[in-house]
C-alpha cells in the first residue's frame, strides 16, 4: 500500500508563491482529483511532485520514500509518472518513438516487459495502434493526449499524475480518456492524481477531491460529498 | 530634459577630469609607456564600440576588428593618395565606417546570437581578400604605410615632443570625444530605447519603438566608433591585413567581457588588462628560466583563462557587481 | 575536362570533411544549444597528439584511434567542466541579455586556451600530417586518373561515419534519448532520460567527429595552432546553409561548400574563397534564414 503524502508544500516562481503550504494524501489504488480555478496552483503541485519544480519547503513522501526535490528522471524510476499540461508529446517523433521514449530507461534490463507494456497501451488506445508509424504532430488533439498518457504508462508507474487531460478536447473524447484511466485504475490498482478544471467530470470518477485556491487547500473530502456541495463550487469555481 | 542636461554636464566633467589626468600622467612616463597608453586609448575606442553593441543590443560581434580595418583603410587611403591630414582622415573614417555599418546592420538586424557571432567572424576573416582585390588603392598584402606625423611647429616651438608623446596627444582628444559621446548616448532616451529593445523586443515594439530600425542604428553607431578607433590604430605605422587580424577582434571582445559587458568604465579596465597583461607576464617571468615557446604563448593562455573565468564566475565582468545594483 | 572532374572529386572529398565538421557543430547545437567555436581547436589539439604519436614511431592507425578517443574525451571534459556549470548557473538580470552568447564566448575562451597550449607544447611552426594511403593521382597507363586513393579513402570514411551516425540516432535507444533530450528536455526528463548525460554524449560525439575532420583535412592544410580556424568557418557556414538544426542539411551544406570552394579555387582565384564563403553565408541568412532544409520553427538564440 503506497500512499502519496504531501505536507506543507511551498513552491515559488521567483517572487510569486504558487503553492502556499499544501497538505493532502492520495490513497493507494484510488483516483484523487485536484480541482481549482485558473492559476490556483494545480499544475505547480504536479510539477513539484514529479521534480520539475523545486519545493521551497515541505515534504512529499511516496510510500516510505521521501521524494522531495529529487530529479524528475529519478522520480519516474520510483514509479511516479507525470503527464504534463498540454498534450506533451514530441511532434517530430513517430507515435511509436514517443511511446518507446517513456520506456527507454527500462529497456536494457526489462526489454521483454517493455514490449508487453507497449502492446498493452496500444490495446488500451486502439486509435494509436493504427497510427504507430505516423508522426505525432499529425495526430488530433485527443490522440495526442492518449499518446502522452501512453508514454507515461509504459514506464509502469504505480502513481500517475495527470494534468488536465481534457484540455481543449471534445466532451466525447474527454469521456473516453477519463474512462480509460478509470478502468486502468480499477483493474491494476494504479494510484491516480488527476488535475482538472472541469470539476464535474473529475469528481464523477474520483474517489477523493482536493480543492485548491490561490495555492492553498480549501477543501479535502470524498468526491461524492464535494460534488454535492454546491456552496463550495459557487464560491471557488464559479458555477 | 533637465535630467539629461545634468547627465550631460556630469559626463563632461568626468571626461575632462580623465583627460587632464592622463595628459599630466603622460609626462611622467617613459616613451614606451606613453606608446602603451596611446595603444590603450585606441583599443579602448574599439572596445567602446563593442560596449555599445553588446550593452545596447545584447549581441556580440567577433568582427569588430574588421570594422576597425574599414576605418583604418578609409583614412589611410585618403592620407596616402590625396595627402589629407590625419584629422580629416578620422572624420572620414568615422562616416565611412558608419555607412559600412548601415549596410552590415541592415543584414545583421535579422541575425542574432551565435549566427551573428559566426557571421561577423567570417567578415573578419574575409577582410584581407578585399584588400587584395583593390590592391592599387588598398595596398594588397603589404598595406598602406602611414603614421602620426610630427607635431605642428607651434607646438614643437613651445615644447619638445617625442613621437610616442605626440601619438598620445593625438589619440587622447579623439578617445575622450568618443567616450563623451558614448556615455551621453547610453544615458539618454535613445540609449534607453535601445536597452528596451535588448531586454524585451516584443514589449518594446508594443510600446511603439521601431525595433528593426533601432537595431540598425545601434550597429551604425557601433561601427562608426570602431572605424574611428581603427583609423587611430593604423597610424601606428601600417594599415594592412596583418594589422587587423581576427585576433584583434577577439582581443576587443575579451576586454569588453573582462571589464563587464555594457559598462563603460569596465571597457577601460578591460582594455588596460589586455594591453598590460603581456608586459606584466614578461616582468613576472623575467627572473625565471622559461622557454621562449612558453613566454610567447603565455599571454594568450592567460587571457583565455581570464575570459573563461569571467564567464563562469561572474559573467557581468569586473564592473558587473556595481552595474547590477543600479538596476 | 580532366581538370573539371578532378576539381569535382577533390571538392567532394573536402566537402565530405566539411560535412563532418558541420555535423559536429549541429550535434552540439541541437543537443546542448551551443555553437561550439572551439570545435576545430579541439580537433587541432587531437591532431597534434596523433602527429606526435606518429613522429615517435607509432602506426598511423594507432594515432588515428587515439585522436578520435581523445577528441571525444576532450568534448566531454569541456561539457562537464565548463558548459554544464554555465547552463546550471542562475541568470542574473545583467547576464540574461547575454544568455545566448555566453556559451559562444566560453567556447572562444576554450579555443584561445587550446591554441596557446598547442603553441606551448608543440611550438608554433607548421608541420605536415601524413595520409594512410597514397595521395597522388592514380596512374592509368601513360595518363593519370583525376583522383587519388586518399580522395576515395576520405569519401569512404565519411560515408561510413554518416551511415553509423544515422543508424545510431534513428535506431538505437541512446539515439532516441539524445534526440528527445534535444527536442523537449522536460518531456525527456519525465520519461526518465538523463538529459545532462545526453548533452555530454553529444559533446563526445561531436568531439570525435571534429577530430576525424581534423585528421582528414590536415594532410592538405598542414598543422599549426591556427590552421583549422578556416575549417571552422567553412563548417559553420555549411551548418547555417543546412539550417543549423538539421544533420542532413549540414552534410548537404558541407558538400556544397566543398565543391563550391574547389571550383572557385580552380577557375577563380584562391583569394576569393573567403569572399565566396561570406557571400554564401549572408545570402542564406537573408533569403532563407532557416537554411535550405530548416523547418518553419523559430530559431533558437
Ligand atoms: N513559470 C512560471 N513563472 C512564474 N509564475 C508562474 C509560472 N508558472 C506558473 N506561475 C504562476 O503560479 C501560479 C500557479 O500556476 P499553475 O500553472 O500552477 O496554475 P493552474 O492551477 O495549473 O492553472 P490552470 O488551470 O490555468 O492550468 C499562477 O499564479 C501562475 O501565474
Ligand atoms: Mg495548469
Amino acid at each position: 500500500m503506497k500512499n502519496l503524502m504531501v505536507s506543507d508544500l511551498v513552491t515559488d516562481y521567483g517572487h510569486v508563491r504558487a503553492l502556499d503550504g499544501v497538505s493532502f494524501i492520495a490513497n493507494s489504488g484510488e483516483i484523487t482529483t485536484v480541482i481549482g480555478a485558473n492559476g490556483a496552483g494545480k499544475s505547480t503541485l504536479l510539477r513539484t511532485i514529479s521534480g520539475l519544480e523545486k519545493a521551497k519547503s515541505g515534504t512529499i513522501s511516496w510510500g516510505d520514500l521521501l521524494i522531495t526535490n529529487l530529479a524528475p528522471e529519478e522520480i519516474v524510476r520510483l514509479g511516479v509518472a507525470h503527464v504534463p499540461e498540454g498534450h506533451a508529446v514530441i511532434p517530430t517523433f513517430s507515435v511509436l518513438e514517443n511511446i518507446e521514449m517513456g520506456a527507454l530507461f527500462r529497456k536494457r534490463k526489462n526489454s521483454t516487459d517493455v514490449k508487453v507494456a507497449i502492446s498493452e497501451v496500444l490495446d488500451l488506445f486502439p486509435r494509436l495502434a493504427e497510427r504507430v508509424k505516423q508522426s505525432a504532430g499529425s495526430l488530433s488533439g485527443g490522440e495526442r493526449q492518449m499518446l502522452a498518457i501512453s508514454r507515461a504508462l509504459v514506464s509502469r508507474p504505480e502513481l500517475l499524475l495527470l494534468d488536465e487531460p481534457s484540455l481543449g478536447l471534445a466532451p466525447l473524447v474527454v469521456e473516453q480518456i477519463i474512462q480509460s484511466i478509470n478502468q486502468l485504475c480499477r483493474s491494476t490498482g494504479l494510484t491516480v492524481l488527476l488535475v482538472e478544471q472541469n470539476a464535474n467530470t473529475a469528481l464523477a470518477v474520483a474517489d477523493h477531491g482536493v480543492l485548491l485556491a490561490l495555492g492553498k487547500v480549501v477543501s479535502d473530502q470524498p468526491a461524492a460529498k464535494m460534488r454535492a456541495d454546491s456552496a463550495l463550487r459557487t464560491a471557488y469555481l464559479g458555477y | 530634459m533637465d535630467k539629461y542636461k545634468n547627465i550631460w554636464r556630469k559626463n563632461l566633467i568626468k571626461t575632462l577630469t580623465l583627460g587632464v589626468f592622463l595628459f599630466l600622467l603622460s609626462f611622467t612616463f617613459e616613451p614606451y609607456n606613453q606608446g602603451q597608453l596611446a595603444l590603450v586609448l585606441m583599443l579602448f575606442i574599439g572596445v567602446l564600440s563593442l560596449t555599445v553593441l553588446t550593452g545596447a543590443s545584447g549581441q556580440i560581434s567577433l568582427g569588430q576588428g574588421a570594422l576597425m580595418a574599414v576605418g583604418g583603410y578609409s583614412s589611410a587611403s585618403l592620407i596616402t593618395h590625396l595627402g589629407a591630414s590625419i584629422w580629416i582622415g578620422f572624420l572620414v573614417a568615422f562616416f565611412a565606417t558608419a555607412i559600412f555599418g548601415l549596410i552590415l546592420g541592415t543584414a545583421a538586424a535579422r541575425v542574432s546570437g551565435p549566427y551573428l557571432a559566426g557571421t561577423t567572424l567570417v567578415i573578419a576573416l574575409a577582410l584581407p581578400s578585399v584588400a587584395n582585390r583593390f590592391e592599387s588603392v588598398l595596398g594588397g598584402d603589404v598595406g598602406l604605410i602611414v603614421d602620426f606625423g610630427t607635431p605642428p611647429t607651434w607646438i614643437s616651438n613651445l615644447i619638445e615632443v617625442g613621437y610616442e608623446q605626440w601619438q598620445l596627444w593625438v589619440v587622447l582628444p579623439v578617445a575622450l570625444t568618443a567616450l563623451f559621446f558614448i556615455s551621453n548616448l547610453m544615458a539618454t532616451r535613445a540609449g534607453r530605447s535601445w536597452q528596451a529593445v535588448r531586454d524585451d523586443e516584443i514589449g518594446a515594439a508594443v510600446s511603439g519603438i521601431p525595433v528593426a530600425r533601432t537595431k540598425v542604428i545601434v550597429f551604425v553607431v557601433s561601427s562608426a566608433i570602431a572605424g574611428l578607433g581603427g583609423a587611430l590604430y593604423g597610424l601606428r605605422g601600417l594599415v594592412g591585413p596583418s594589422v587587423y587580424p581576427v585576433s584583434l577582434s577577439l582581443t576587443l571582445l575579451t576586454a569588453a567581457i573582462l571589464g563587464g559587458v555594457g559598462s563603460i568604465s569596465g571597457a577601460f579596465i578591460g582594455t588596460l588588462i589586455v594591453v598590460f597583461l603581456p608586459d606584466l607576464i614578461d616582468w613576472a617571468i623575467s627572473g625565471l628560466a622559461v622557454s621562449e615557446q612558453l613566454s610567447n604563448y603565455l599571454p594568450a593562455l592567460l587571457t583565455g583563462f581570464l575570459l573563461l573565468a569571467t564567464i563562469i564566475i561572474n559573467p557581468a565582468g569586473v564592473m558587473g557587481a556595481g552595474h547590477r545594483k543600479k538596476h | 575536362m580532366n581538370t573539371f572532374i578532378s576539381t569535382l572529386i577533390t571538392g567532394t572529398a573536402n566537402g565530405a570533411i566539411f560535412a563532418l565538421a558541420a555535423l559536429g557543430l549541429v550535434i552540439v547545437w541541437r543537443g546542448a544549444g551551443v555553437v561550439n567555436f572551439a570545435q576545430m581547436g579541439q580537433a587541432m589539439f587531437t591532431t597534434y597528439i596523433a602527429s606526435n604519436l606518429i613522429a615517435s614511431g607509432n602506426s598511423y592507425w594507432l594515432a588515428f584511434i587515439v585522436a578520435l578517443i581523445s577528441g571525444s574525451l576532450l568534448g566531454m571534459i569541456i561539457d562537464l567542466l565548463i558548459m554544464r556549470p554555465l547552463a546550471h548557473k542562475k541568470s542574473s538580470s545583467a547576464t540574461k541579455t547575454l544568455a545566448g552568447t555566453i556559451p559562444v564566448i566560453a567556447s572562444l575562451g576554450i579555443l584561445a586556451i587550446l591554441q596557446a597550449l598547442a603553441g606551448i607544447f608543440w611550438a608554433g611552426e607548421e608541420r605536415g600530417f601524413p595520409t594512410p594511403v597514397n595521395s597522388f593521382y592514380f596512374k592509368n597507363g601513360d595518363g593519370t586518373l583525376p583522383f587519388s586513393a586518399f580522395n576515395l579513402f576520405v569519401i569512404g570514411v565519411v560515408l561510413i561515419v554518416l551511415l553509423s551516425l544515422t543508424y545510431f540516432f534513428t535506431q538505437t535507444g541512446a539515439g532516441l534519448g539524445m534526440r528527445a533530450a534535444a527536442l523537449n528536455p522536460e518531456v525527456a526528463r519525465l520519461s526518465g532520460i538523463k538529459v545532462s548525460r545526453m548533452r555530454t554524449l553529444s559533446w563526445a560525439i561531436s568531439g570525435a567527429a571534429g577530430s576525424l575532420a581534423g585528421l582528414l583535412i590536415t594532410p592538405s592544410t598542414n598543422l599549426s595552432p591556427n590552421t583549422l580556424d578556416l575549417i571552422l568557418i567553412i563548417a559553420f557556414t555549411a551548418a547555417v546553409v543546412g539550417g543549423l538544426d538539421s544533420p542532413l542539411g549540414a552534410v548537404i551544406g558541407g558538400l556544397i561548400l566543398g565543391i563550391g570552394i574547389a571550383l572557385v579555387t580552380t577557375y577563380g582565384s584562391p583569394e576569393n574563397v573567403f569572399l565566396a564563403i561570406l557571400f554564401v553565408l549572408l545570402a542564406v541568412q537573408l533569403i532563407r534564414p532557416n537554411g535550405i532544409l530548416g523547418g518553419k520553427q523559430v530559431r533558437r538564440g
